[in-house]
């Protein structure tokens, strides 16, 4: 992964008029409606939504695990056809392999991407110390919290080196202390690493404080109701979310998103 | 906590505790049992002999042969039919179940078909099954493989059924192929519920082999039992009963001990046995 970012034409992922429509018992559901969003090499876009607007349906379409109604997804302007390891995925229910130990959830992509087994052990250990997981590497995920569990699962999702990261409401599940420790984790990483991540998330203040850009959808059928760009140079990158939140600049985007989304939620 | 003593039945018993309560059940169970059918006790021993009476015959059992086998030769003759009849239900019904949790179209197929066998008591089974294979093994064999193939095809089928389906999304984005999937993610995960098919599985087959030998045998625990009750033999009849019943037992904790070995991560094992 390049550490500058590519301010090219083409997006590293280029979500294009996808809309999607499921059949179900009740009727015709419209989840989404002609999404259109552009994700650079190298950057953190989240979006938020009230609940129920299609934020997962998007995701889920992103990664290729559901088929759009409309619309298609380019990866580097190439149809991004199914699921694979160029797009991972990070799920709010963890969705750990409950027979692998740590070790092993985390080497199941490239264990099935046919990597010989030292390279294999090579990048799990490595990815082991990134996560700080190197001493959970042989438990089993039920022995593990919702904390740890979610670290392995980013770490599975890393480690096979995606394109671009998706993650649904990662820290969802976990208590609000836990949270906090995993937000600021990512803050880390995507400095360090400087992955592509879209990231789901209904906390305003989680997407001002993670994101480059936050994507504000309308309320079902979701849209893409507006983008709001993140000054990369905020004062508050370098500082913990619970300082963060208490600067002027923060509390003043929170406020203009927050806005955004209460309308939608009236609008419903 | 501090605010509320628990009851004696809600409280976590120790490894101590736990042994003395089991022993004290069986010690209480005996002395009901020697104290009602002891002379003047109010039941005659034709009807239930008392406990030294029943070990006698028991030892009587072990000694000489009766109906023409040792014990060990019956007991022998019973569990080589319950496993072979058993293990080929499961050759079937694993495979089958398993494809039929995963593939719909082979669920469509299969199912209905089962959805009629389940109800049909196996013993039901045997009137066909002397017909066609004889009072033989053979006839044994084929009435246990049904009364066992259908909870090997229903349980397997309902392990991979039940699968969480992110598992499968999870393993799909991590590049995963249907193979892959199918082995390294379904058949593992549901490798507890599996076995748990198994274990039902085997305690029908056991089940039904005795309710089996009592028509159509010429050895086995089932036909100790039948032949025992025809010459009153109360306490010959009791020793059958109590070795089927161990036996089944013994079975049960054999399989949960064989999931804690394939599935050490099984959650269900961290709970009592
Ligand atoms: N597989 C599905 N079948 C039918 N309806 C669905 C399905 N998945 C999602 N929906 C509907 O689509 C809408 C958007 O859902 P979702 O994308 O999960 O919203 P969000 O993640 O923003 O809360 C909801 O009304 C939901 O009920
Ligand atoms: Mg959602």
């Amino acid at each position: 992964m390049t550490t500058t970012k590519a301010h090219g034409p083409t997006a590293k992922m280029d979500i294009r008029g996808v809309s999607k429509t499921f059949d179900t018992r009740a009727g015709a559901v419209h989840a989404l409606d002609r999404c259109d969003l552009a994700i650079r090499e190298g950057e953190f876009v989240v979006v938020v939504g009230p609940s129920g607007c299609g934020k997962s349906t998007l995701m889920m379409i992103a990664a290729g695990l559901e088929a759009p109604s409309t619309g298609q997804i380019l990866v580097d302007g190439k149809p991004a056809g199914p699921a694979g390891p160029q797009r991972t995925v990070v799920f709010q229910r963890f969705a750990l392999f409950p027979s692998e130990t740590v070790a092993q959830n985390i080497a199941f992509g490239l264990r099935v991407a046919g990597v010989d087994r030292a390279e294999r052990a090579r990048r799990v250990t490595e990815q082991l110390e990134f996560m700080r997981l190197s001493q959970f590497r042989d438990a089993y995920p039920h022995e593990l919290s919702g904390g740890m569990q979610q670290r392995v699962a980013i770490a599975r999702a890393l480690v096979v080196r995606p394109e671009i990261l998706l993650m649904d409401e990662p820290f969802g599940a976990l208590d609000a202390q836990t949270r906090t420790v995993l937000q600021e984790e990512v803050a880390r990483l995507s400095r360090e690493m400087n992955y592509t991540v879209m990231f789901i998330t209904h906390s305003v203040e989680e997407a001002v404080y993670l994101g480059d850009r936050v994507v504000v959808m309308s309320s079902r059928p979701g849209r893409i109701k507006k983008e709001i760009a993140i000054p990369r140079d905020a004062g508050w990158r370098r500082l913990d979310i619970e300082e963060a939140s208490s600067e002027p600049g923060f509390i003043e985007l929170k406020r203009e998103i927050w806005a955004l989304i209460r309308t939608e939620i009236v609008r419903q | 906590m501090a605010t509320r003593v628990r009851s004696f039945w809600r409280t976590p018993p120790g490894k101590i505790a736990w042994l003395a309560i089991c022993l004290g059940s069986i010690v209480v169970l005996l002395g009901a049992w020697w104290y009602l059918t002891r002379p003047g006790g109010g039941i005659s021993p034709l009807f239930l002999p008392p406990p030294d009476e029943v070990l006698d015959a028991f030892v009587r059992l072990l000694s000489r042969p009766y109906l023409g086998s040792t014990l060990g030769q019956h007991i022998a003759a019973s569990l080589e039919v319950v496993m072979t009849g058993w293990l080929a239900a499961g050759l079937v019904g694993l495979p089958l179940g398993i494809a039929m949790g995963w593939w719909r179209k082979a669920r469509w197929v299969a199912f209905p078909i089962f959805q009629v066998l389940r109800p049909v008591p196996p013993l039901a089974w045997i009137p066909l099954a002397i017909v066609w294979l004889g009072i033989g093994e053979s006839a044994r064999v084929f009435v246990v493989f049904i009364a066992a193939i259908v909870p090997w095809v229903m349980n397997s089928m309902q392990a991979v059924y039940s699968i969480d389906a992110l598992l499968v999304s999870a393993a799909l984005t991590l590049g995963a192929n249907d193979r892959q999937i199918l082995t390294r993610v379904v058949c593992r995960t549901a490798l507890p519920t599996l076995v748990a098919g198994a274990r039902i599985s085997l305690g029908n087959a056991w089940t039904t082999l005795v309710a089996a030998e009592l028509l159509a045998a010429t050895s086995g625990l089932g036909y100790i039992a039948l032949n025992a009750s025809r010459t009153l033999e109360i306490g010959i009849l009791l020793v059958a009963m109590a070795i089927i019943g161990v036996l089944g037992a013994l079975f049960s904790v054999i399989m949960q001990l064989v999931t804690r070995i394939v599935a050490p991560w099984s959650r269900a094992n961290a709970e009592g046995a």
